[in-house]
């Protein structure tokens, strides 16, 4: 353990560490820290660490749910570092508010910590250095670094000699940054971190996680969402070997946080998964539920009819409507699609009186923390959270209702406990991606658009949730084509159901894309021109800045548009193939798409023939990572637009495992091909971007190759495939 | 609970269970080997599968009392020492997102191969369409399977 030299409002705090290393803390709230300050090896904010023989530990402090956050992450502070690649060794960290917002959503991971991350890594090597320089008594400028070592005309020595030196010198909160021409390590190709641990199945899992003494629970819960559990008989259950209890666990105020249900707790998780088939349950349905996909409709219908809120009006919609007769007008149905992570929802809570350790895969580390402490009365700082790898968020694990039960139960029993949800509770529980019913309606000028209204009617996940305004993102007003049409309206009227929604990857725009880029390929036809064509005459040739009010602007730049128009149309080779080719495009959160989907029709069915998607995502840290998110959002959004919906029987889920909710299968997953443009832009989120564009860059093919719009999804519905 | 001896990567172990225990659990909550992973629990996703006397099978669907003298390979035992060339290629090819169905996916191919070591596309994508990827590496899984072939994917 070593002594800090000061006090100081610092982003980073450094320390040495026993046996000569040096320890960087982030302190990123500018606490400080207390009269004997001291930090050592087990630190819990350690993030970077370098042992004195020279190899690197830098904490991996995002959940990795298959983004690659736990690679390019730490590739980032090894760049400004100055170190190779080869000595790094990446850790995950645990949760601790000095590291600053440790939460995985909405494609910001490396978009928002690309600059402090560079800044760490800096201000490190600059006091490497400046160890050195006093050592050999010249000065810091005299120095350079290179792969781990500062190098002079005195001779070169590496950080690890330097890192028991370098721990009593202050870090600048403005060190200089690497000239991007100079990047070794960014833009490179590294392999995951995980990749070997993951391909010999190393415990990296939530559900792989035990702690000493614990129980095993699951829970039941109502066919029919948002039912109360008014009372249970578990008489059966309890005859079997290994039980321990059957109780109530009560919904908490809001529906997101947690409903109610049966909680069943063993000694081993297989009893609990048969306990629970033997327990007669009696639920009250809540009023008005939605009872069938017929119901749904019918209210979407009647919440189109009304005004709705206007939430953008360019020029005046109406008057074009009266005065220009050549119209088209169409209206897009979306289904509720659930999140199917792959890994089921786990959580393991120890709640031990007067501190509780939390540990489990959360996209929201530090919300699971703050609900924990309200559950149990724990002051928040005596909460530890341990997130692990997760196999698979999608906006799923951003709720931590789960991790609620998880602590409610065992703040009851007072034991450690690991709750596991079987896959069937997975879809009577899961936060669906809002269904909803979007009008559109084109006034045209022979190849013009003149006027464009739209009003759209979805399950909203604010009101679901009680947070305003409604909307959200559920219509968000300058999406394209805002901006591009003189005399333009969007109206949203909200629809409240017993049906749980959350936020399902790219949440809102994952739903207007499919209506506005299927709508903008029916304006084209109408129009007698080419899809491409037709979109980029809308665009305009001159370059604009257009106004995006959003995470990812506050502008987007039509030229970057143009640019991944250009290059899928080029890839694709546009209008030359003998396939039917659909094509959309569009910026979303700071990075550009544009896609082409290739299909054909094989005995009156859709196939896939392939995919070519542009990106412009600004600098690309990770080319392999980036490469399988846009693989990997692109091929999910295949197995949506395909199979994917939820059907309703008698108001509860007729799909509740995989043998009735069809997942895209390996015989029918096409090739993606994937072109990025080279970009020195500041870099942008990949989580998302390729997830929409799919869906109506596919349906247009359809058209084409079958001659039928669909305006329904999924594709299953109509006997395609 | 009843006892049994079971042979799982080379090794007889002994485990105590209910005679319904599907080896899923046996394997991860008795023996604690957690490479083997829950999906489903109905035999539709493939994240559990393991070899039997060197055949994939899904561990959710067979009970503990069913194995009798059957050899049980898991991940953790496909290869010692070094990796199986299906791993290999799995690494080459950079195939994992989050990694979770991972393990029954490698697992498949590598039975596959044992079986028919130049299987047609077609004989690729029927063996592997029993196993979900939520994350979408189909196409990487297809690369590695392509590569694992042409180094020789079986051992």
């Amino acid at each position: 353990m070593s002594q800090l030299t000061t006090n100081r409002r610092n982003f980073l705090k450094i320390s040495g560490i026993a046996g000569g290393g040096l320890l960087v803390g982030f302190n990123l709230y500018g606490n400080t820290l207390n009269s004997s300050p001291t930090l050592n090896e087990t630190e819990i904010n350690a993030y970077i660490l370098i042992h004195s023989d020279g190899s690197v530990t830098i904490k991996a402090k995002n959940p990795d749910i298959g983004q690659g956050v736990n690679t390019s992450l730490p590739m980032i502070v090894a760049e400004e570092l100055d170190i190779p690649w080869e000595q790094v060794k990446v850790e995950q960290a645990v949760l601790d508010r000095r590291f600053g917002a440790q939460f995985t959503g909405g494609s910001t991971g490396v978009k928002t910590n690309f600059d402090n991350l560079r800044k760490a890594g800096a201000a490190v090597r600059e006091v490497l250095v400046k160890a050195a320089a006093q050592m050999w008594s010249i000065d810091p400028s005299d120095c350079r670094t290179e792969n781990g070592k500062v190098i002079s005309s005195k001779g070169q020595v590496h950080y690890g000699q330097l890192a028991e030196a370098a721990s009593q010198l202050e870090p600048s909160e403005t060190p200089a940054l690497k000239d991007p021409d100079t990047y070794n390590i960014i833009g490179t190709s590294r392999q995951d971190v995980d990749l070997e641990k993951m391909v010999t199945g190393q415990p990296l899992y939530g559900l792989d996680q035990e702690v000493e003494g614990m129980v095993y629970a699951t829970v039941l819960k109502p066919e029919v969402f948002g039912s109360k559990l008014s009372g249970f008989d578990a008489a059966a259950a309890h005859e079997l070997e290994g039980i321990i209890d059957v109780f109530k666990i009560p919904a908490m105020d809001s529906p997101v946080d947690r409903v109610d249900g049966v909680a069943i707790v063993a000694d081993k998780l297989w009893t609990c998964f048969k306990a629970k088939k033997l327990i007669k349950a009696d639920w009250e349905k809540p009023k008005d539920y939605i009872n069938s996909n017929n119901k749904l409709k019918s209210d979407f219908q009647k919440g189109l009819k009304a005004p709705g809120e206007v939430l953008r009006h360019d020029g005046d919609v109406d008057s074009e409507f009266a005065k220009n007769e050549n119209q088209i007008e169409a209206t897009y149905d979306v289904p509720f699609v659930s999140h199917s992570q792959m890994e089921p929802m786990n959580f393991i809570a120890d709640v031990r009186g007067d501190k509780a350790i939390l540990t489990g895969p959360t996209q929201t580390p530090g919300s699971a923390a703050r609900y924990a402490s309200g559950i149990t009365g724990i002051p928040i700082e005596n909460i530890e959270v341990h997130f692990t790898r997760i196999g698979g968020g999608f906006g799923r694990r951003l709720s931590n209702d789960y991790a609620n039960e998880a602590v409610f139960i065992s703040h009851k029993l007072k034991r450690p406990v690991k709750l596991v949800w079987d896959r069937e509770n997975d879809f009577l529980q899961d936060y669906y991606r809002p269904s909803g019913c979007y009008h559109l309606k084109a006034a045209m000028d022979d190849k013009r658009v003149t006027a464009m209204d739209i009003k759209i009617c979805t399950t909203s996940r604010y009101l679901y949730r009680g947070a305003t305004p409604a909307h959200g993102t559920e219509a968000f007003p300058d999406q394209q084509p805002a901006g591009m049409v003189p005399n333009f309206r969007i109206a949203y009227t909200p629809l409240l159901t017993n049906i749980p929604v959350g936020a399902l990857r790219t949440p809102g725009v994952n739903a207007t894309t499919f209506a506005y880029q299927c709508f903008l390929d029916e304006l084209a036809e109408k129009a007698g021109m080419d899809p491409i064509d037709f979109q980029l005459e809308m665009i305009g040739q001159e370059e604009r800045e257009m106004p995006y009010n959003d995470h990812g602007g506050p502008t987007y730049n039509t030229r970057r548009l143009r640019g991944v128009i250009d290059l899928v149309r080029d890839k694709s080779n546009w209008g030359r193939t003998n396939t039917a080719q659909g094509f959309a495009a569009q910026m979303v959160f700071g990075t550009y798409v544009a896609c082409i989907v290739d299909a054909v029709q094989v005995k009156g069915k859709v196939k896939i023939d392939k995919v070519n998607i542009a990106v412009d995502c600004g600098r690309v840290i990770n080319p392999i990572g980036a490469d399988a998110q846009v693989q990997g959002g692109v091929t999910d959004a295949i197995s949506a637009a395909l199979y994917e919906s939820l059907e309703l029987r008698n108001g509860s889920p007729v799909a509740q495992n995989f043998d009735k909710y069809e997942k895209l299968r390996m015989k029918d997953s096409p090739d993606v091909d994937v072109h990025f443009v080279k970009s020195q832009e500041a870099p942008q989120g990949l989580g998302e971007p390729s997830y929409p564009i799919l869906f109506p860059a596919l349906v247009n093919a359809v058209y084409k190759a079958t001659g039928k719009r669909v305006r329904e999804l999924p594709l299953k519905k109509h006997n395609l495939v | 609970m009843t006892s049994y001896q079971i042979s799982i990567n080379g090794s007889i172990r002994s485990v105590e269970a209910e005679e319904d225990t599907p080896m899923l659990w046996i394997l991860r909550d008795e023996l604690k080997l957690k490479g083997t992973k829950f999906g489903c629990g109905i035999g539709q996703c493939g994240a559990c599968t393991i070899h039997l006397n060197g055949r994939a099978i899904r561990s959710c669907q067979i009970p503990v009392s069913a194995i009798g003298n059957q050899k049980v390979t898991t991940i953790e035992g496909l290869s010692s020492g070094k990796l199986h060339p299906v791993q290999e290629a799995w690494v080459d090819e950079n195939v994992p997102q989050c990694g979770y169905c991972q393990s029954g996916q490698i697992m498949t191919a590598a039975a596959l191969l044992s079986q028919n070591p130049r299987p047609s596309v077609n004989q690729i994508d029927q063996a592997m369409s029993g196993n979900i990827c939520r994350c979408g590496t189909y196409p990487r899984i297809k690369k590695a399977i392509a590569t694992a072939i042409t180094k020789g994917g079986s051992r």
